[in-house]
């Protein structure tokens, strides 16, 4: 089994990236592969609480705190997420917030690196 | 044994209307501290192309700061030259655009920097691709 | 080189993805990709299906676009997620997301 990075850069809602990266995780975790995802700039949001879900609006957390208790690791970029207000406190249980380097590091250390850009 | 990954970034995204290109130079300038991530003496090495619109982010002169308020990607392209990061401009899209070397960002000299960036054709950026263990394309 | 480029708009141009040479290319039609596999505009083909590739589309961004993944292209693959996590790990090394 291998070992796959995503890193996300596009709009929680509206773009439909994140929702293609959740739903490959889920198909490449019910495989057998471990799956590391990386939100950066409007991604970020992803991981704060707070979300109301409506039916016009993507709608991940639920589908992403599931994956993650089967192993998905989600992790925000920090200044991303400070310069969009979104602070330490405002972070989902289950989600990490690192610096940049780290996706890097999960770069290095993947089998498959699928990057999506933002907008 | 160390292992070395090299990373392609790749750029084709114009600057300031999208975060894509800044995002691009953050991420390969944070190269700098990946070792805290990673095993002994294992490491990371960034190569930053420009393609297609990305070239105009090499545009030199620009005001950013003074305009909008947040630091250019002139400035960051700077720091990548100064950190001794590999830079490339895609050759023949400098030229749609009719820029020389005279018109972009080739170093880092006013902050100290000794790296000069190369304008290269696309054929030799394929290259990079090819030797690149991963590719982000911002 | 055994690169897969996901392309996710249809646009009919991309600079990159032309200049783009390597005995082993998949495109993955993605999101709004996936109309170069269905549309024909003025009776032509996209240009991306005359790519030397292999080409997939994603069914679910098939079928939530109001398109019959029965009648794309033949030379067009339709995989589900499932398939697609194959995809990535069996056939490509590298990825672009255009």
């Amino acid at each position: 089994m291998g070992k796959l990075a995503i890193g996300c850069f596009s709009s929680l809602v509206g773009s439909m990236s994140l929702d293609f990266a959740i739903k490959l995780s889920e198909a490449a975790i019910k495989k057998g592969h471990q799956v590391d995802i990386w939100l950066s700039g409007n991604a970020t949001m992803l991981s704060k609480k707070g979300q109301r879900k409506f039916q016009d609006y993507s709608s991940l957390e639920a589908k992403t705190k599931d994956l993650i208790s089967q192993g998905l690791n989600v992790t925000a970029c920090e200044a991303c997420a400070e310069s969009r207000g979104y602070h330490k406190e405002d972070t989902l249980e289950g989600f990490n917030r690192k610096s940049m380097d780290y996706y890097l590091a999960s770069c290095f250390n993947s089998d498959r690196v699928i990057h999506i850009g933002g907008e | 044994m160390a292992t070395i990954k090299k990373l392609l970034f790749l750029v084709d995204k114009p600057p300031y209307k999208s975060e894509n290109s800044r995002l691009a130079l953050t991420h390969a300038i944070a190269s700098q501290t990946v070792e805290i991530h990673l095993e002994d003496e294992d490491n990371v090495e960034p190569v930053l192309a420009f393609v297609g619109d990305g070239v105009l982010n090499c545009i030199k002169g620009q005001k950013a700061l003074d305009a909008y308020g947040i630091t250019s990607l002139e400035a960051h392209i700077k720091n990548a030259l100064l950190l001794d990061l590999k830079v490339i401009f895609c050759k023949e899209d400098l030229d749609k655009f009719g820029l020389t070397e005279d018109n972009v960002i080739m170093d880092a000299e006013d902050i100290g920097g000794d790296m000069i960036a190369n304008i290269l054709p696309f054929a030799d950026i394929l290259g990079e691709m090819e030797a690149a263990d991963h590719i982000l394309h911002f | 080189m055994k690169l897969g480029v996901f392309v996710n708009q249809y646009t009919k141009t991309n600079s990159t993805l032309d200049r783009i040479k390597t005995d082993n290319l998949g495109i993955i039609l993605v999101q709004n990709g996936v109309y170069h596999a269905a549309l024909k505009e003025n009776g032509k083909d996209s240009d991306i299906l005359s790519k030397a590739a292999k080409v997939y589309a994603l069914s679910e961004d098939v079928i939530s676009r109001g398109l019959s993944p029965d009648k794309l292209d033949k030379k067009v693959t339709v995989v589900d997620y499932n398939g697609l996590v194959d995809v990535i790990f069996n056939d490509y090394e590298k990825f672009i997301w255009l």
